[in-house]
């Protein structure tokens, strides 16, 4: 699995938070274990 | 992570992007980034030092823009000044804050040099042609390399001091944080990646909070941003139509001029989705005319928030803003329509009595609210609405349904107490406002020897409305309860607001000898 450009990821374990800004083939790992895709949860309004 | 992100990572994404539309001004995402990286070198020449404080007052504009990621990139903070500001308020709030270097556009600098030295500023600059001494930003720009650096900022550092808006007190300077608005950002919208998201249309000053986080996440998003420099319901409508605008933020006054405006019927809206409005109450009469008359495309949210919580707290989405199905669904639908919403994912909301206790559905308090985004603090003064646990009491009232939706009730400081009675104003204006003749209105409490205070209400009719003091008071009588009945009705041509449309009591209340 690749990462992704502009998702955040999180790692469950220790809080951490990474942000894409170029995407890739490897995969993000935090405290020995993959990080999560962390969505956005778009605003309906316009900010 | 330091906020001028917001247009560096789009701008290395998608460089070639149109981001940014002022006039007959359009920028790139590269172009964009380049002025921030020339403002950043302009302000270290004039001599500021991370975390010291540069100033800007001016109306909308790219160029204001920029000004604030440049304060980004250089570790500066940024103080967004109200342009409507008499004298003794801007310069409460150019010295409290410590500001070194003052950006102003043409229109004000004669009120700077009035100021003049009561200003402990080192330098000012010109936003415009500038003056005298005053050096446009323009030729300073222009001399600038870009600056490739971005000063290490920790997430704690102060990134904007915004002052409220003060409708009863000397204004407040909100501290927010690059931690907060990161936050905000990035809970809320995706970043840039070509996607096409649509087109925003801001009106709402950028020293106010709903205008700032409109460039922040619209530029983060990759939504192209067309900035008005000040309201006007017929440019509006005309940059609306010739942009293409997809999403726009307007607040309750300026909805009910875009519904006056007589190009509104000729103006085709039919990109148009989105139309979000808050910064003060909005009155039902002038939300239901606005869902009767803009095309059924457009999705209407309801956003609440404060400069405090950097921001929405809670939002009444579209779903809610269509009043349709049987006649129990619609009478529940427009009972709603006086709704702020339900909280944001990052945001809990809850209603406690003057004691703390948490009250249950239905009960009007005091909301609280707990969030990851509230400021770190008023600039030189206690925050006295911190309470345990990350909660924040907001000062205003309201209370909450069954299903979660909150109700605002007003401030919890234009309370009316009569005879140990409390009196929500909200509650007696929806009332006044349902007859047809009433325009507008506005309730306070004057003083009475007898019950403490007693009720007065300023009422501004309808154009050819008529309406005399007793019919306005015998249309309570049945929908009101006895106490809570206006015993003084003022007719008046017009209230006193501050410029996002909120009803100045303090000036009402000062005709009243209070």
């Amino acid at each position: 699995m690749s990462n992704t450009l502009g998702k955040r990821y999180q790692c469950e374990k220790c809080g951490t938070e990474v942000l894409c800004n170029k995407a890739g083939t490897g995969e993000l790992q935090c405290c020995d274990a993959n990080m999560k895709i962390k969505e956005a949860k778009p605003l309906p309004s316009s900010d | 992570m330091n906020t001028v992100n917001f247009v560096t990572i789009p701008s290395s994404i998608v460089p070639e992007e149109e981001i940014l539309v002022c006039g007959n001004r359009r920028l790139t995402y590269a172009q964009l980034a380049q002025t921030v990286a020339r403002m950043c070198t302009v302000y270290k020449q004039l001599g500021l030092k991370p975390r010291e404080v540069v100033a800007a007052l001016d109306t909308n504009s790219e160029l204001y823009i920029a000004s604030y990621y440049a304060a980004a990139q250089a570790g500066l903070t940024f103080l967004p000044l109200n342009y409507r500001a008499k004298e003794a308020e801007l310069e409460y709030m150019i010295n409290t804050a410590a500001a070194k270097v003052l950006l102003a556009g043409d229109r004000y600098l004669d009120l700077v040099r009035k100021l003049g030295p009561k200003l402990k500023l080192n330098r000012v600059v010109g936003f415009g042609a500038g003056q005298g001494d005053i050096a446009p930003i323009s030729k300073l720009l222009s001399d600038a390399a870009p600056d490739e650096t971005e000063a290490e900022v920790e997430d704690e550092d102060t990134s904007i001091l915004m002052y409220t808006s003060g409708t009863t007190s000397l204004p407040k300077g909100v501290m927010l944080s690059f931690r907060d608005f990161t936050a905000y950002v990035t809970a809320n919208v995706e970043m840039a990646d070509g996607t096409d998201r649509g087109v925003a249309l801001v009106c709402v000053p950028f020293y106010h909070i709903a205008g700032t986080t409109a460039y922040m996440s619209n530029i983060w998003t990759g939504r192209k941003l067309v900035v008005m420099p000040q309201f006007e319901p017929k440019a509006w409508l005309k940059l609306a139509e010739s942009e293409q605008v997809t999403h726009a933020f307007v607040v309750p006054t300026m909805m009910k001029q875009l519904l006056d405006e007589p190009s509104f019927k000729t103006t085709d809206l039919s990109k148009l989705t989105n139309l979000a409005y808050g910064g003060a109450l909005m009155p039902i009469q002038v939300i239901r005319r606005a869902i009767e008359a803009f095309p059924k495309t457009v999705g209407f949210v309801n956003a609440y928030g404060q400069t405090e919580t950097t921001s929405s707290l809670t939002v009444l989405g579209p779903e809610d803003h269509r009043i349709e199905g049987t006649e129990a669904e619609r009478e529940l639908k427009l009972k709603r329509l006086n709704s702020i919403g339900k909280p944001l994912p990052d945001v809990e909301v809850r209603v406690r009595d003057e004691e703390g206790k948490i009250l249950k559905p239905g009960e009007v308090g005091e909301i609280i609210i707990r969030t990851p985004r509230i400021m770190k603090g008023y600039a030189g003064r206690e925050d006295d609405s911190a309470l345990a646990e990350g909660w924040r009491a907001t000062g205003d009232l309201g209370w909450v349904d069954e299903e979660g939706y909150v109700f605002f009730a007003g401030r919890k400081d234009d309370m009316i107490i009569r005879g140990g009675e409390n009196i929500a104003p909200a509650e007696i204006e929806t009332v006044l406002m349902s007859h047809p003749a009433v325009d507008e209105c506005a309730v306070i409490g004057v003083p009475s020897v007898e019950w403490g205070q007693t009720v007065k209400a300023f009422v501004v009719l309808r154009t050819g409305g008529k309406l005399t003091a007793d019919e306005l008071s015998e249309f309570c009588r049945s929908r009101l309860a006895s106490f809570k009945r206006p015993e003084h009705i003022e007719f008046i041509a017009v209230l006193p607001r501050n410029p996002l449309g909120k009803i100045l009591r303090k000036e009402l209340r000062g005709q009243n000898g209070e």
